[in-house]
This record gives structure tokens, C-alpha cells and sequence, in this order.
């Protein structure tokens, strides 16, 4: 007898749901825990293989050689619906298109999955001829791919480089909304860098091949539209900061003079020419003498010398007063030895 | 063919501050009413959830497509409107924010 070996629990949630997709099993809410998609399962599931007593031993292999090839969410895409991804799936499957998405929250998750849902579209089998102009915008392998579909490879090459993401998206916007939209790959197109200039006749081009025209006649409006807005922008900043150089990306930052006293800016780093406190006047008054200080020195000393030359150059120099006052008592010892001898 | 209208250019030529979401190109009364409605009661809000749709064209028209019903003209108004403004603000604040000292004066 045959039993279940794998563990639904052990499978991971996409693979729990597409299972539930496979036998026809409505999914429960989109946030709902791993365990309820695990119970649904059991309970489908595995009555339907109890019923299914026959064929156990395909389901058998089939479901174990699916368990062993089975990895992380994301390598499992869910080609039916953006709303069941978790945000991080939602970005992981978007990058996974090229797109690189910004943070998901509320309010950007739904227009990140109508994105999704864009770029699963044409992976489905087309409509009408109106999805054609789709892959005129696509890259690398739209030589190959146009050709097939309508034949104009001319204009992939040259869009390469600039419109690599944007257009891919831009493609699909056909097959989801009307003409008019389609402008709006061409507006963002045009706003990477340099627009190159062939790209207008490439439209224009693209026209024969095309099954529908009506997208493509708007287009030279809006990149004249789109130049427009772009040209005032240089202009007036060229007006206020005519000594700005040209950049490549055509945005000049300038500095706008710091409020005074803000913040890391104190008022003297300001105003360097106006000192504001006493102390850094009297240190410039120090610093800044009218005659430099060794200047001053030196004459001192030229001043002492000269006096000292001046006071040994004397005749009767001053002398030590000791020595005069010796000299008298000497002499008075002379004379008076001197008169002691004459009188006897 | 028209060029940028009067609305954009007075909203590019100065920071918002607390302007309002009328003041933004593209947004007229109706659509302001129905921004404010959703919570996007001034322009700084729209601009918020411009930069966290990272300035991307197609998802802000998406988005403001979804919000407040906006056409393809006043998405394109709008958009541009913003963008300008981020051009000639955002950059420039950063800049300014990097500076300390100040060799030379307010033009390079």
C-alpha cells in the first residue's frame, strides 16, 4: 500500500498553492498563514488521492521528483497573479523582468503588480495584431523576435542602449489601456540623457510594419512637448548663475549663501573681516604692530651700547665711590704720618 | 504647442514649503479635492510618493492615475512639474548640506 511520504508542510507556499490551483481548490486571502494553505491541502488533496487509489504510484513520483527540484519562492514564478506574491516576491520577480523597484509599500504595491501583471501578459499567447508594436521596442533578442512578428528590426539596434527597461514596459502598455498612453514610453525614453535623433524617424518608420498605427502618430508631439519642458529649465538657470559651467547631466547645483548663525556656521566664520568680540581685536592689535618686533629690539640694543660708550669714553669717569673714598683715607694717613715725623 | 504653463513654472521657481496640492502643474480643483480626500493634502506628500516610486514616470502616472483619476495631460503636467522641482531642490539641498567652510562666496 502506498503511502504519502513528503510532507505538505515542508513545501514551500507557492508550491502549496499552485498544488491548490492544480486540483481546483479556491486559495484562502492573500496574507494568510502557510499553515492554512497546508490544511487545504491535506484536506483536498488528500482525499482526492485516497479516491485516486489507482494512479498513487505516478502521483507518487511525480510529486517526490517535484519536492526535490523544489527551492526558494523565488525561483517558482507565479504566472497568474501578482496579488498572491508577498512584497518581497512581488520585487524579486520584478527584478527578475529588469525592473528595478523601489520600496513596496501600501500605496506603491498595487501599481507595482499592475506592472507585474504587464509584463506577464505577453508571455501568454497574443490577441490581435495590435500587440505587434511590442516587440519593435524590445532589446537583444528583438532582431529575432520583430522579424517574427512584424519585421522591423531596424529600430531595435539604435533604441538598445537607452530604452533597455523603459520600453520593454512601454510595449505593453497596448494591450492594457488606449493609444494616447504610449506616449508615455517615449516621454520617459526621451528623458535618458541625449535623445537620439533617428529615434523619430525610426518611429516614423515603424509605422509601415505596424498593424496599428494610432500609438505612434502621438509620439513627435510629446518629445517636442518633453524638449520644451526641458529647455526652460537650463535657461533659467543659466539666467540666475550665468558663470555656471555646462554639466553633462544639464543640473548645475549651486550654493546659495548659508544662513547666518545656522547650524555648524557661527557668525564669525561668516564675516571673517569683522571681528566681533574684544579679544580677537586686541590679539589683531598684537599681531599687527606698526613696527615689527625685532626691529624693536635692535634698536634697544644699539641704544644701550651707545651709552655704555658714551659713559666709558668720560675723563673722569665716576668711578666706584669706594675707591675715591680709600684714596682720601690713604692720603689723610699719609699726610698725617707726614706731620707726625716732621715734629718731633 | 503649448509649453510650460504659468502654475509650473511658480511651483519650480522656489522650495513648496507648505504649499497645497493645487499649487502643483496639472492638479485643478477636482483633483486636489480628491488627493485631499485620499490624505495627500499638501504638495510635499505627492512628492513624497513621487520619490518613493523613485521619480519613475510610469508608475507616478499610475499611481496618480489611480488616486485621484488625473488624465494623460495632467499626469505629464504634474510629473514634469515635480520633477523639475526635484532637479533644481533636492540635489541642491544636498549639496548644501555637504559644505562646512566657505573659501569663496556664493557662486562658484
Amino acid at each position: 500500500m502506498p503511502v504519502f511520504v513528503e510532507d505538505p508542510a515542508q513545501f514551500s507556499k507557492p508550491r502549496l498553492k499552485s498544488e491548490l490551483i492544480a486540483h481546483n481548490v479556491t486559495l484562502p486571502a492573500v496574507e494568510s498563514k502557510k499553515q492554512v494553505y497546508v490544511e487545504l491541502y491535506l484536506k483536498h488533496i488528500v482525499q482526492k488521492s485516497a479516491a485516486d487509489f489507482s494512479s498513487d504510484e505516478e502521483d507518487d513520483d511525480v510529486v517526490e521528483v517535484q519536492d526535490s527540484q523544489d527551492f526558494e519562492e523565488e525561483k517558482d514564478p507565479e504566472m497568474l497573479d501578482p496579488s498572491v506574491l508577498t512584497d518581497e516576491e512581488l520585487k524579486t520577480t520584478l527584478l527578475k523582468y529588469g525592473v528595478e523597484a523601489g520600496p513596496i509599500v501600501a500605496t506603491t504595491r498595487s501599481i507595482y503588480e499592475r506592472k507585474l501583471q504587464r509584463l506577464l501578459k505577453p508571455a501568454q499567447p497574443r490577441q490581435n495584431g495590435g500587440t505587434g508594436d511590442a516587440d519593435q521596442y524590445s532589446d537583444s533578442e528583438g532582431d529575432e523576435e520583430s522579424v517574427s512578428q512584424q519585421g522591423s528590426p531596424e529600430t531595435v539596434s539604435l533604441m538598445e542602449e537607452n530604452l533597455h527597461v523603459d520600453i520593454r514596459f512601454e510595449s505593453r502598455i497596448p494591450l492594457s489601456s488606449s493609444g494616447p498612453e504610449i506616449k508615455r514610453g517615449n516621454n520617459r525614453s526621451n528623458n535618458q540623457g541625449p535623445r537620439p535623433r533617428p529615434y523619430w524617424q525610426e518611429v516614423a518608420t515603424v509605422d509601415k510594419y505596424t498593424m496599428t498605427n494610432r500609438s505612434l502618430f502621438v509620439t513627435p508631439k510629446t518629445s517636442l512637448f518633453k524638449r520644451q519642458i526641458k529647455e526652460p529649465v537650463t535657461d533659467v538657470l543659466m539666467e540666475m548663475f550665468p558663470e555656471t559651467e555646462p554639466t553633462p547631466t544639464g543640473i548645475a547645483a549651486t550654493r546659495r549663501r548659508p544662513i547666518k548663525g545656522a547650524a555648524g556656521r557661527p557668525v564669525q566664520f561668516k564675516y571673517p573681516d569683522l571681528p566681533a568680540s574684544p579679544m580677537t581685536l586686541q590679539r589683531w592689535a598684537v599681531e599687527h604692530r606698526l613696527v615689527p618686533l625685532w626691529v624693536q629690539i635692535l634698536v634697544f640694543f644699539i641704544v644701550a651700547c651707545l651709552l655704555y660708550l658714551i659713559y666709558a669714553a668720560m675723563e673722569d669717569s665716576l668711578a666706584n665711590p669706594f675707591v675715591t673714598l680709600l684714596d682720601n683715607l690713604s692720603m689723610e694717613t699719609e699726610t698725617e704720618g707726614l706731620s707726625l715725623q716732621a715734629e718731633p | 504647442m503649448s509649453s510650460t504653463s504659468q502654475k509650473h513654472k511658480e511651483f519650480v521657481a522656489e522650495p513648496m514649503g507648505e504649499k497645497l496640492v493645487n499649487a502643483l502643474a496639472g492638479i485643478g480643483e477636482v483633483l486636489g479635492k480628491r488627493l485631499e480626500e485620499k490624505g495627500f493634502d499638501k504638495a510635499y506628500v505627492v512628492l513624497g510618493q513621487f520619490l518613493v516610486l523613485k521619480k519613475d514616470e510610469e508608475l507616478f502616472r499610475d499611481w496618480l492615475k489611480d488616486t485621484c483619476g488625473a488624465n494623460v495631460k495632467q499626469q505629464g503636467d504634474c510629473y514634469g512639474c515635480l520633477r523639475e522641482w526635484c532637479d533644481s531642490f533636492l540635489l541642491f539641498q544636498f549639496v548644501l548640506c555637504q559644505r562646512k567652510t566657505y573659501q569663496h562666496g556664493p557662486f562658484i
